[in-house]
């Protein structure tokens, strides 16, 4: 397991956002985590990477117990979250915001060389290198956010409804990133309310409602489960 | 023309720059501050009255040289930058009236106490710079133009800072989404405290200089932010851009327009001008939708 | 949400209950200060705070608009020097005079704020700011009516008698009637609206003509209410001077306001009376007591975020979990 979380619960003022959830990621895998509006998807994601203390119950990841840790720690130890809405840095370059997602890294050549990777994966990106992040596409800037999280060098890669606005011809682009992602070794925690996109990338699977987790299991399940069909129709 | 008229447009000109570039290492400091903190530091100017005094009195009842006086006031200043980062503007994230209030403690707290010990008679700083440069008819102090030449320098300085390190770009992408820069695992704290020390030490500097250019009082403090709160306004505040358009306009009118009017009529003038173009611009000439 | 509600109406009768009586004790306790304060000096505070109660409730009023007012002062020095001259110099009775300078304060605080109601926040107050300072100008420019720099004296008096006794009690229950007034307006629908203006700068600017109707209305009824305080401040004081109404006093009153307690009416009654009064009774200290303020503003910011208002509310929290610890041994 690179991660297990351990019933946690969480509280935004006296409102209760997460009850009790239990996650766990295989090292190396691609686990989604679906659910309805306001069913506490983002929180969990917030809670992992800092954002958020939880009130109770543990976060471990890859055998240290990090919940209570610094953001800026976190994403050291290798959880990159990428958020709903992307958050990119609108007025600055799309080169400007790669070399942000670096921030902690030191190996200005290693840094050199991801980069390039990353322009050769994503050719488009390459030529609006210069092209502030705020005038690009909807899914442009939702690249450039994926991508700014691989400048970090993830081990766990938190994706916060990628699909989020994009054309279903973008959401289809979205899936061969995703493997090829997971495939370089980098395991995924992929928040979507896309059940179409989660299905086709993940192996394993989480639903979410108001603050429970309410299915958990092989994705094999989730495809024939009635409960996701019911959820797929914004239930 | 006649002499006098040239040498008074001279005279104006170089008072005109070196006022706006120190009016404006004042509103860059506060404009970084409310860029990357989202803070209205009310207590900036007071700030910029602790610089003067401290040089002030290194430099005449301690008596070492003004320039070592000069550094020892931004260094203390600068480390006060983290301590008010840490302690009043951290507690305080977001909170716009607190902020005030406690800022207005600061003021109190410092302009009365300067305002006790000091004796009442006129303080100014020794001259930093001896010398006068005489062109043809014109003569000019050296003081002014290597106080001109400060201002510019730092300014270029500062720029340079924001704009080409890895610091400087950290220091933007904080400015323009908090959320978005804590995720990339930048130190947010970090970065404001710099932000807070670059400020404090800029604020500082123009005050050592200008306790020698003017004179020393504990309420300079109070004046000068009234001139930073009429750049930021004009300019559109959080704009750099601004700042340095309008540090240059302020400066200017605060240099010619007492040449015909007095202070209070100077400074009426002034507000009336920026109530105007607000009117017609109620961003500020180079303002954009921002936190405010 | 629903369940924050549902609990504040079940405790809400006995709250009424307890808020009448206290309410009706402090009001009591108000009318014998006269009896238990001999000392005209100390009269002469408390009569201030009451002129310093309405400038400040006023002004929560007009912020609750999320415009910060901070020509404020220069408004209570405008209704001062209006109230003044006219019964000075134009020679009216120092009561018609009084409310006459509540309406020109509303007028000027109405014309400006038709165009200064297309500023977002930090504009308004930057502009209004220099608007109080221009106008004070104007005031001490008009050196005939107003005595410029020097200020006004013998100005007509409310009574014809040296006794401060008639003034409190003339001042207290045109505070009550002003805080009535404001507190109706605020649990009304115009305040209603006033605060959705005010959380509209966070979503959007676009509610259109209304925004600018209540944003002026904020500023009408504000400004009615500080000229009147001015007009009482002139015709008690008998002297005025412009230093009194300059910008330190317009922070000053947002202090009052938010250690007071920005959201609650009575922010700003309690936060004058305990922020005005405690310094002058250290005035003896002379130039130590601005530190004896700033110690209480810091003090009061670091432990109560919410204003004085908040300590009922935390002593009873406290008081319950203490119980309920003991309860459970
Ligand atoms: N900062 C906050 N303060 C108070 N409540 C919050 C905050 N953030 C989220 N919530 C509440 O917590 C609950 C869970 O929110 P969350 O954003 O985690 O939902 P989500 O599953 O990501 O929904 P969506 O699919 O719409 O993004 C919601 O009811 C939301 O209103
Ligand atoms: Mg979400």
């Amino acid at each position: 397991m690179i991660l297990s979380i351990k019933n946690i619960s969480l509280y935004y003022g006296k409102a209760m956002a997460l009850d009790n959830v239990s996650i766990e990621i295989e090292d190396g895998s691609v686990v989604t985590m679906i659910g309805a509006n306001g069913a506490g998807k983002s929180t969990v994601l917030r809670a992992l990477s800092g954002l958020v203390k939880i009130n109770s119950g543990e976060i471990w990841f890859s055998g240290k117990r990090i919940d209570g840790t610094s953001p800026t720690n976190i994403v050291k130890m290798g959880i990159v979250h990428v958020p709903e809405g992307r958050r990119l840095f609108p007025a600055l370059s799309v080169m400007s915001n790669l070399e942000l997602g670096a921030s902690l890294r030191k190996d200005k050549a290693g840094i050199k060389k991801d980069m390039n990777e990353i322009f050769e994966h994503f050719p488009r990106l390459l030529e609006r290198r210069n092209q502030s992040a705020g005038t690009l596409s909807g899914g442009e800037q939702q690249m450039v956010a994926i991508a700014r999280g691989l400048m970090a060098k993830p081990k766990l890669l938190l994706l916060d409804e990628p699909s989020l606005g994009l054309s279903p011809i973008m959401v289809d682009e979205l899936v061969p990133i995703i493997k090829n992602i997971n495939q370089t070794g980098v395991s995924v925690l992929l928040v979507e309310q896309n059940i179409g996109l989660a299905l086709r990338v993940a192996t394993k699977g989480y639903a979410l409602q108001v603050g429970k987790v309410v299915m958990q299991g092989d994705i094999e399940l989730f495809k024939s489960s009635d409960i996701v069909k019911r959820a797929y129709l914004g239930d | 023309m006649a002499e006098s008229t040239i040498l008074l447009i001279v005279a104006t000109i170089v008072n005109a720059l070196v006022l706006s570039s120190m009016y404006i290492l004042l509103a860059l400091g506060f404009t970084f501050l409310f860029n990357i903190m989202g803070i209205l530091n009310f207590a900036h100017g007071v700030i910029y009255m602790i610089g003067a005094y401290i040089c002030f009195y290194m430099a005449t009842v301690v008596g070492i040289n003004q320039w070592l006086a000069l550094l020892i006031s931004v260094a203390v200043v600068g480390l006060f930058g983290i301590f008010m980062e840490r302690f009043i503007f951290r507690p305080f994230f977001g909170n716009i009236n607190s902020i005030i209030v406690v800022c207005i403690g600061l003021i109190t707290v410092l302009v009365n106490a300067v305002a006790i010990s000091q004796p009442y008679n006129v303080q100014v700083t020794p001259a930093f710079v001896q010398g006068i440069l005489k062109v043809g008819i014109v003569s000019l102090s050296w003081q002014r133009i290597v106080f001109f030449l400060i201002g510019v320098s730092l300014l270029i300085l500062v720029l340079l800072f924001i704009n080409k390190t890895k610091q400087g770009l950290q220091m933007r992408a904080v400015a323009q989404d908090l959320e978005g820069a804590i995720l990339q695992g930048i130190n947010v704290h970090f970065v404001s405290a710099l932000a807070c020390v670059i400020a404090c030490a800029l604020a500082a500097t123009a005050g050592s200089l200008m306790g020698s250019y003017l004179s020393l009082t504990p309420y300079m403090g109070n004046d000068i932010m009234i001139k930073v709160l009429e750049i930021l306004v004009l300019g559109g505040i959080g704009s750099i851009n601004g700042v340095l358009f309008a540090g240059l306009i302020v400066g200017t009118l605060d240099a010619v327009l007492p040449i015909w009017l007095s202070g209070t009529a100077t400074q009426a003038i002034m507000m009336l001008i920026i109530i105007v173009i607000l009117l017609f611009k109620p961003q500020g000439l180079f303002g954009k939708e921002v936190r405010a | 949400m629903g369940s924050m509600i549902a609990a504040r109406d079940s405790s809400s009768r006995r709250k009424n209950y307890t808020q009448i009586i206290l309410y009706g004790i402090l009001i009591c306790f108000l009318l014998f200060i006269p009896l238990f304060f001999q000392s005209p000096y100390v009269l002469h505070l408390f009569i201030l705070t009451l002129v310093y109660i309405i400038a400040a409730a006023s002004m929560r009023f007009i912020m609750t608009s999320g415009q910060i007012p901070l020509a404020h002062a220069a408004f209570l020095g405008l209704g001062a020097y209006v109230s003044a001259v006219l019964s000075k110099h134009v020679g009216l009775s120092p009561w018609l005079s009084l409310f006459i300078a509540a309406f020109v304060a509303m007028g000027v605080g109405i014309f400006i704020s038709f165009p200064f109601a297309r500023l977002k926040a930090f504009y308004y107050a930057m502009v209004s700011l220099f608007f109080g300072v221009g106008l004070l100008q104007a005031i001490e420019s008009l050196g005939k009516l107003t005595g410029g720099l020097a200020g006004i004296t013998a100005i007509p008096t409310l009574f014809n008698t040296a006794s401060k006794v008639p003034y409190y009690y003339c001042f207290l229950a045109l505070t009550l009637v002003s805080l009535v007034i404001l507190y109706r307006f605020e649990v009304s629908r115009i305040g209603w609206n006033l605060k959705a203006i005010d959380q509209s700068y966070l979503v959007s600017s676009s509610v259109g003509i209304s925004e600018v109707k209540y944003r002026v209305l904020a500023v009408a009824i504000g400004c009615f209410f500080v000229g009147l305080a001015g007009g009482m401040y002139a015709n008690y004081n008998v002297t005025l001077s412009p230093s009194s109404f300059d910008s330190s006093v317009t922070l000053w009153m947002i202090i009052y306001v938010t250690i007071g307690g920005m959201n609650n009416f009575s922010g700003p009654i309690i936060g004058t009376a305990v922020l005005f009064l405690i310094p002058q009774y250290f005035s003896g200290l002379k130039q130590y007591a601005p530190f004896i303020s700033a110690a209480i503003l810091f003090l009061v910011i670091f432990m109560f975020r919410n204003g004085l208002v908040c300590i009922p509310g935390l002593l009873m929290a406290f008081y319950k979990r203490k119980k309920s610890t003991s309860k459970s041994r």
